[in-house]
């Protein structure tokens, strides 16, 4: 990490700013354990009306409608849209796979998850973000409200790379650890020698409403590397010898766009969104057109 | 293609541990760059699908290695001096002589031979430096200086490429002449001094390019030439051809001609062929023959009531020469001989004279010699109204416009005389390739006396005797003069006339005096049995005067010719082979026909000879001119051999300079790839 980027707060006063508008959207119903500032699609307790219905035995007889049982004789219940809070979960990959590129990977997955992340603290959301294995050393705090931001941002600050857990068994242990419903938001480069398959398919099954971000390099996109190399993975030392020539490098594009069509294919076919990105790509104009776009915020 | 080394063997050893040094090193080179990546998932997974792809990728990713290899390789071909055989341009003038002979027209090689001697002489050209002259003599039985002395390479190339195929045959020695006049300028002797020689020598090389076809030169002197030999031609080329065709009519059956035909085959393989006679285009007769390797095979065909034709003979056999597979023959119609004896009176003569067999091609008239004396017969004599005129013991004032048989007397025409008359001649040689001499045989004739004749300059004896010719031929103007140096019929000192000889009882004097009708009185043939050869003058005569005569070439080119001195017109463009026509006059009918044949064995033979044989070069201590390249042995040799203008000795046109542009090219290439390889 650059030591640029050390120095640069995670989140620019403008983007505060903006962000500020913005809120988390989840497109599944779920109960949260405080009121938010949110109108849940559930009916519950709140000053927005939102219907009526019979009473039946049991219900709470401070919900009836006196005026309505004075004129027809009947009771009945009203219904007020229910205001609630979410639980917003960013899950940041470490690997030292994320610590490459200009920005770097890891740096760039910190800066988003702490948008979101303001963004739900915003809204009083439940917010919590964690790194993939984090739990082994610290656990992540759960936060609520403005004041917490700078706990957040502490938090993120002290994420380093060099987590090397296999995605699967880092999206297991979260699953483990919290079982709430809500937004989750994996931020990920994927490149798991495993596969990245078992580790989504084990949110599938939170009931959780899940973003797959997927973060990619410039240096990954369009290589710029020339010769005869022995590419050493940071991960596990693993070598791949090449020499490079167009061909390969046409290859390795074609590569890395059927690997990309397959994680998008994997996550829309199980209702999960996907999203590529590059660190090129500015954080704000992520936030604000793509996620927007996804649904993520608005 | 042949290699020398330019390298010793310790430096052959040092250039092979290169290319085993650069794999090695390129091994080496191996040990890759390492460089750190997030993952190499995605890279493990495209190399997987490239070595599943193909060998050619591994080629692709070894491609600096095959350029390097592929630079030293040509370095090392280029050691090697990779060169081919030309001919090496000895000295620094060059007379490249180049056969134009109808047997250049095989296709054995290339195109044909002329246009591979030609490329040969195009790459001499190309070999010359600039202070290099050269000369360029195109030749067949006559030589043709295509291009004088020149060091300008494109007058000489123009020079090479305009030279054409031509029907004729081979005599080089006029080029040779032409050739070593400009090596060997003459030499002027002045009565009382020695020889001055009029120009410095100037020694020069010539390259004869010829299948070497050509006739042994004995009267030549090369002097500062030195000649080399460039052979042109396959070893074992195809060919059978006619060397000769003729046609006779049969003496028992006058209506019946004969036609013969000798084909030779030069090949290395008997071949079966067939043999088509066509009359007047009209196919009449065929036949199939088998002419064995390197022999001749005769043909013939009997044809019925033929008056006039053209004959047209056909060799159906492909193989590498076309000129001599078709002959023509032409059969005129028959012209009689106008023949006036002048005689006092001879027995034996009249009855040889008027035989069946003369009486079939002349018209023989018979005078007493006083008809000499007359103005009328003056007249006639000088009118050509006659072919030939007998003068038996009698002479004219004025030689006729004919030509004349004397018999006993002198011509009385410039340079003849003769010595007074000598007895009992002995004969002691007859020549008897002379027609007029053909099947005469004179064994045991007995003579009484003869006159010792003296011809005049370019006279021929046909008959020598122990005083001096029996018999002498010379031409005039035109015409020719035969003279028989003694009476057949005359008077003896006794008084009384009787026979002077018994020659006229012999068998061969009507056969002297038919041969002495049908050649000097049949100014053309009935039957053309001689034919001409391409590129010859041939001389034809009308019937009537006529001032000029039309001849039509097989190609249908119209030739108008005047009328010569005497009732003869020479056509001299006779190059095409085949059928001429030739007009009288106005006349719009074909008057008679003459066929122009190659008909010679020389020629037919396509085996290119190893050798021309020239008389012994002389050899001087030439100074090493043209920076001697390594001629000496050669040189050596050819004076130890001497006869022989020996085949080229090899030269060498070498390739390494076009090798090491080409390695510099590739090295080029190689930089090229090593800085931009992504793009490959």
């Amino acid at each position: 990490m650059s030591s640029t980027q050390a120095s640069t707060p995670l989140l620019s006063p403008q983007l505060l700013a903006q962000l500020e508008r913005l809120e988390l959207v989840s497109r599944k119903i779920f109960r949260g354990r405080l009121k938010g500032e949110r109108r849940s699609k559930r009916k519950g307790q709140s000053v927005e009306f939102a219907d009526f219905r019979n009473y039946v035995a049991g219900d709470d007889i401070r919900f009836i409608d006196w005026n309505m049982y004075a004129r027809l004789d009947k009771l009945f219940l009203k219904l007020y849209l229910e205001e609630e809070d979410l639980h917003f979960y960013a899950l940041i990959d470490t690997s030292t796979s994320m610590d490459f590129g200009d920005p770097t990977k890891l740096y760039y997955a910190k800066q988003l998850a702490a948008a979101l992340g303001f963004i739900g603290l915003c809204r009083a959301d439940r917010v919590k973000i964690e790194a993939l294995g984090a739990s082994r050393k610290n656990a992540a705090p759960a936060l609520r409200g403005r004041a917490s931001m700078w706990r957040m941002l502490d938090y993120l600050n002290a994420i380093q790379p060099g987590d090397n857990i296999p995605l699967a068994q880092g999206v297991k242990d979260f699953c483990l650890r919290n079982s709430g419903q809500g937004i989750l938001v994996l931020i990920t480069d994927l490149m798991d020698k495993n596969g990245y398959e078992s580790a989504l398919r084990y949110l599938l099954a939170q009931n959780i409403d899940v973003y797959v971000i997927h973060v990619l390099s410039q240096a990954e996109i369009e290589p710029d590397v020339t010769g005869d190399l022995r590419l050493v993975d940071c991960e596990d030392d693993d070598i791949a010898e090449i020499t490079v020539s167009r061909p390969l490098l046409n290859r390795y594009k074609q590569t890395l766009a059927t690997f990309i069509d397959g994680a998008r294919e994997f996550c829309t076919r199980r209702g999960m969104s996907y999203l590529m990105t590059s660190t090129e790509t500015p954080v704000e104009q992520l936030v604000s057109n793509y996620l927007r776009q996804r649904g993520l915020v608005q | 293609m042949n290699f020398i080394s330019a390298l010793t063997p310790l430096q052959w050893a040092l250039l092979a541990a290169v290319p085993p040094a650069i794999i090695s090193l390129y091994f080496l080179k191996l040990k890759r760059h390492p460089v750190e990546v997030p993952s190499t998932y995605l890279w493990t997974r495209t190399i997987e699908d490239l070595h599943v792809n193909s060998i050619w990728q591994r080629l692709r990713q070894s491609l600096l290695l095959f350029l390097q290899l592929l630079v030293l390789l040509l370095a090392i071909l280029a050691c090697l001096r990779p060169g081919w055989r030309g001919t090496n341009l000895v000295g620094n003038r060059f007379i490249f002589m180049i056969d134009t002979s109808a047997s250049m027209s095989a296709t054995d090689v290339g195109p044909s031979r002329l246009e591979a001697a030609r490329k040969h002489a195009l790459g001499l050209v190309e070999q010359m430096e600039s202070d290099h002259v050269a000369m360029i003599i195109s030749f067949s039985d006559v030589p043709r200086i295509e291009q004088a002395f020149t060091n300008n390479r494109s007058a000489l190339r123009q020079a090479v490429n305009k030279i054409t195929q031509t029907n004729r045959q081979t005599d080089i020695r006029e080029a040779l002449r032409a050739a070593s006049g400009l090596a060997n300028p003459g030499r002027t002797s002045q009565a009382g001094t020695s020889d001055v020689q009029v120009a410095d020598a100037l020694p020069a090389t010539m390259y004869i390019i010829s299948d070497g076809g050509v006739p042994a030169v004995p009267d030549f002197a090369p002097g500062n030439l030195t000649a080399r030999y460039v052979k042109i031609g396959t070893a074992t080329p195809k060919n059978v051809g006619i060397v000769a065709f003729s046609t006779q009519r049969n003496p028992e059956k006058p209506g019946q001609l004969q036609a013969f035909a000798r084909l030779e085959n030069s090949g290395v393989e008997n071949a079966g062929v067939d043999v088509v006679l066509y009359l007047d285009g009209a196919l009449v007769d065929a036949s199939s023959e088998n002419v064995p390797t390197d022999a001749a095979q005769g043909v013939n065909f009997v044809l019925n009531d033929v008056e006039s034709a053209i004959l047209k003979l056909e060799v159906q056999y492909p193989d590498d020469m076309s000129l001599d597979n078709t002959a023509y023959a032409t059969i005129n119609t028959p012209r009689r001989a106008r023949v006036l004896v002048v005689t006092p009176g001879n027995d034996a003569l009249k009855f040889a004279i008027t035989t069946e067999a003369v009486s079939r091609v002349a018209d023989v008239a018979f005078a007493e010699p006083a008809v000499l004396e007359t103005k009328e017969h003056e007249t006639l004599a000088q009118a050509n109204a006659y072919d030939l005129i007998v003068y038996d013991r009698c002479v004219p004032k004025v030689m006729p416009e004919a030509n004349t048989l004397f018999i006993g007397r002198v011509p009385p025409a410039e340079g003849w005389s003769a010595e007074a008359p000598k007895p009992y001649p002995l004969i002691i040689d007859v020549d008897r390739l002379h027609p007029l001499m053909h099947l005469v045989e004179l064994g045991s004739i007995l003579i009484y006396e003869s006159l010792p004749l003296k011809g005049p300059e370019g006279a021929t004896s046909l008959i020598d005797a122990d005083h001096g010719s029996l018999l002498m031929i010379a031409p005039r103007s035109g015409f020719e003069d035969v003279a028989l140096a003694f009476e057949l019929v005359g008077e003896y000192p006794e008084g009384d006339v009787n026979a002077k000889t018994n020659w006229q009882r012999r068998k061969s004097f009507p056969v002297f005096v038919m041969n002495a009708v049908r050649y000097l009185g049949g100014a053309r043939a009935s039957l053309d049995v001689t034919g001409s050869r391409p590129g010859q003058p041939v001389k034809l005569r009308t019937d009537a005067p006529a001032e000029q005569i039309t001849v039509e070439s097989p190609a249908g080119v119209r030739t108008k010719i005047q009328r010569e001195s005497q009732n003869a017109f020479v056509f001299t463009r006779a190059e095409e082979l085949g059928v001429y026509t030739v007009r009288e006059g106005a006349e719009r009918e074909a008057g008679q026909h003459f066929a122009i044949n190659l008909f010679d064995s020389r020629e037919s033979d396509l085996v290119p000879r190893e050798v021309i044989e020239l008389p012994y070069v002389e050899k001087k201590d030439q100074p090493a001119a043209g920076g001697g390249q390594g001629t000496g042995q050669t040189d050596d040799e050819e004076n130890r051999v001497g006869v022989h203008a020996s085949v080229a000795e090899p030269s060498r046109k070498e390739m390494w300079k076009l090798l090491l542009i080409v390695g510099l090219l590739v090295l080029v290439f190689e930089w090229y790839v090593y800085n931009r390889r992504v793009y490959l």
